[in-house]
């Protein structure tokens, strides 16, 4: 990925932080998938992200709390929420779960699909739009 | 319930030790004449006669002699021990196992030094399953004992009585399978071939298509494996919340391609407010659901809908009973609304209408209604009447009058000429930014025009056409007043005649001179080019189009399959040429035979094998295409 030809060399580390204040410590290339990363994290931006490596992201939730969506039958909104709590319906964490398994099948052909679980869906497709994981040709 | 039970005569003979008789067949339901008690009576004597049998042969299977086996055993393989021997493993039975196998052995030499093995061996001499030699002679030693046809044996696997067949299956372990093992072996055998050959065409098609989309190698984004799974489990799903309405569509494109779009996933689609429903596929859905579409979201202003046969008069019926203004209508197969109903829609709801597309509707939809448009749709920008068979000439002639026109798309199946095509360039062509005329038999008199009132078109595509000429095309690129187009498709554009296909003496269809002319006028901006079949363009001319100092830096698609000059070396220079396109079609050219390939780059329809090649040498990225 574009390194920097600065004088102090980045980490090659950077930490994504969640909207409740979970951190996740991942490798910046990896991490350099997202669009919107990859721009917080340009040397160029000038972004306060981009000296410290860490990267508030404000939209995602580690754990699901309040928003939780309408979208699969189950009989009481409470029931889902503490089910999603106990299955770990974690977004960070899976995002960054793809950030490394994409990283990992960058070059590979026929790669196996992630597993997503149904739950989530939801919620990480809106992660995913916020991140921009398009891919892109430099 | 066990063989033994069903048949008890031949229990006696059985070696299975203390077989339980407590099930022995008593029918369940006794016919009138038969008393229960009988049957009772009966079922104790024979089991008490079979319980005696039993032990007399036990006791005489722990009695004789090895060489003697008891005549009750009609197995004749001595060498095979018996799995059902029992508990008792006295002396005798040690000795006897061990003579038994001395006798194997010496068999086994013997068939080692036999004529007929050796030959079998140099037969065999590359197979690796045959190397062994021990393990070869056994196989034929075990073969020769087994027992022969018509004869009882106990099933290797469930251990059942059966009777031997010369259709006998083998086990793992060399012994004699009973017909419902040897069933279940099969059946196992063959699922497992089937699914090895079917996997395997699986997986070659998923990487030719993962490769035309552009995503390989590497891993699918994010959002195609959320939306993916959203679409397998699109049964769980109660609505889809505030999900964008670009992934609503690629929802929708996803699950019309796997022909899901039912009424239960439409209704997901219908979400109060939202003034886009998108249907790829409906096929699937019966007039109530579209009646349902204008029930749910009254403030639809964008209908698009593909293969929508079930949207018919009843649908048009209710649509104009609403007060729901279309702006934008794209209706695909609807071939049941009769011409009296399009009259009243455009009456009724064309003020608003911008957008009208319509594609395939057989017997429907003809001159009158074009003949309304000027009249009742003020506001019309974009008109596509496509795959049409009862529009004319003078219907056609309509459209001229539509002064708001800004895109404008036609295919007519009928007999069309060039003086309608011409008025309607001269009609609305200043302001066009698109026009397709496919399959109208139209010559240089329509490109006459174009180049004469045509100042803003970026979309051109006229195809399949025998009447234009080169030169007609070079002149309409030549001090053309219009800036450079992105998007060109001239496919087909060609001089067909079976008596004399190879030449082309009055420069028939788009060719050399035309080729040049357009690269010179649009190059730099095309983006989208599409001439294939265009087959008289000329080596020479393709060389100088992509020669070293010329540069398309906006090129990303180009299709020249089946023009007949296009070799290793064209391709080589489009390469050279587009550094940012994306995908090269070349179906049909058969001087492709081995050109590299740069890294990310797509070249479809070479005449190999494989058909579809991409090559990477640089380091960077893994990505084909973003």
């Amino acid at each position: 990925m574009a390194s920097s030809s600065q004088s102090q060399a980045p980490s090659k580390y950077v930490t994504l932080i969640s909207s409740d204040g979970f951190e996740f410590v991942v490798l910046r290339e990896a991490a350099c998938i997202s669009g919107a990363i990859k721009r917080m994290l340009d040397p160029n931006s000038g972004f306060l992200e981009s000296t410290t490596g860490r990267c508030q992201l404000a939209e995602i939730k580690y754990v699901l709390l309040h928003h939780t969506p309408k979208i699969f039958k189950y009989a009481h909104r409470r029931q889902y929420i503490y089910k999603m709590a106990e299955q770990g319906g974690i977004v960070l964490e899976k995002v960054a779960e793809y950030f490394y398994y994409n990283y990992r099948n960058r070059n590979r052909e026929d790669v196996p699909d992630m597993e997503i679980p149904p739950e989530l869906c939801l919620e990480l497709l809106m992660a995913a739009d916020f991140l921009d994981s398009e891919p892109r040709l430099v | 319930m066990t063989a033994q039970a069903i048949c008890p005569d031949r229990l006696p003979r059985c070696t299975l030790p203390s077989v339980s008789l407590q099930n022995a067949a008593i029918p369940p339901n006794t016919s009138h004449n038969i008393s229960a008690n009988q049957i009772r009576q009966d079922a104790n004597a024979r089991r008490a006669a079979a319980l005696a049998a039993q032990q007399a042969v036990d006791a005489t299977n722990d009695a004789t002699a090895p060489g003697t086996e008891p005549d009750d055993c009609p197995a004749p393989a001595p060498a095979r021990a018996r799995r059902s021997e029992g508990k008792a493993q006295s002396a005798s039975k040690r000795k006897r196992d061990e003579e038994r196998k001395k006798d194997e052995e010496k068999a086994i030499a013997k068939i080692k030094a036999s004529k007929t093995f050796q030959r079998r061996r140099q037969q065999y001499d590359s197979d690796d399953e045959m190397s062994d030699e021990d393990e070869a002679a056994r196989a034929i030693f075990e073969e020769r004992m087994a027992p022969l046809p018509d004869q009882m044996e106990n099933c290797e696997d469930c251990g059942n009585r059966f009777r031997v067949t010369p259709y006998s299956r083998r086990g793992d372990d060399g012994g004699l399978l009973c017909p419902k093992c040897s069933k279940e072996l099969d059946k196992e055998e063959a699922k497992a071939t089937k699914r090895r050959k079917t996997n395997a065409g699986r997986q070659r098609r998923q990487i030719q298509s993962n490769l035309l989309d552009g995503i390989y190698p590497g891993a699918k984004d994010l959002m195609t494996l959320c939306i993916e799974t959203l679409a397998k489990n699109v049964d769980m799903a109660e609505d889809f919340g505030d999900l964008p309405p670009a992934m609503v569509e690629r929802l929708s494109g996803i699950l019309c391609k796997k022909r899901e779009m039912r009424s239960d996933p439409l209704n997901l689609f219908l979400r109060p407010g939202t003034d886009t429903v998108t249907v790829y596929d409906g096929a699937r859905l019966s007039s109530d659901d579209y009646i349902r579409i204008f029930q749910y979201c009254p403030t639809v202003k964008d209908l698009r809908l593909r293969d929508a046969v079930q949207f018919k008069n009843t649908v048009m019926d209710h649509l104009l009973s609403t007060k729901i203004t279309l702006e934008k209508l794209n209706l695909h197969g609807a071939n049941l609304i009769d011409d009296e109903r399009w009259n009243r829609f455009f009456k009724e709801k064309g003020e608003n209408l911008k957008t009208f597309k319509l594609h395939y509707t057989d017997g429907h939809f003809g001159d009158e209604q074009l003949a309304l448009l000027p009249k009742t749709c003020p506001n019309l920008t974009r008109l596509k009447i496509v795959h049409n068979q009862k529009v004319t000439d003078e219907g056609l002639e309509h459209i001229a009058k539509i002064s708001s026109l800004v895109h404008l798309t036609i295919n007519i199946y009928g007999k069309t000429s060039s003086p309608p095509y011409v008025e309607i360039i001269n009609g609305v062509g200043p302001p066009l930014r698109t026009l397709c005329i496919d399959k109208a038999n139209i010559d240089d008199s329509v490109l006459e025009a174009i180049h004469e009132n045509c100042q803003n078109i970026q979309k051109l595509r006229l195809t399949d056409n025998e009447f234009m000429t080169d030169r007609g095309f070079a002149n309409l690129f030549t001090n053309w007043y219009n800036p450079p187009l992105t998007y060109i498709d001239f496919h087909k554009c060609r001089h067909i005649d079976s008596n004399d296909p190879r030449d082309n003496l009055d420069g028939i269809g788009f060719s050399s001179l035309g080729f040049e002319a357009l690269m010179a006028h649009s190059g730099k901006t095309l983006k989208h080019v599409d001439i294939n079949s265009c087959r008289h363009i000329s080596l020479q001319t393709f060389e100088r189009v992509f020669a070293v100092d010329k540069k398309y830096l906006d090129l990303t698609f180009m299709n020249i399959s089946f023009c007949q000059a296009v070799n290793d070396f064209v391709v080589g220079c489009i390469f050279r040429s587009c550094p940012n396109i994306k995908q090269l079609v070349v179906f049909g050219n058969f001087g492709v035979r081995s050109v590299k390939i740069p890294k990310g780059k797509i070249l479809t329809g070479i005449p190999t094998a494989m058909g579809m090649q991409t090559e990477g040498t640089e380091d960077g990225e893994g990505r084909i295409a973003g």
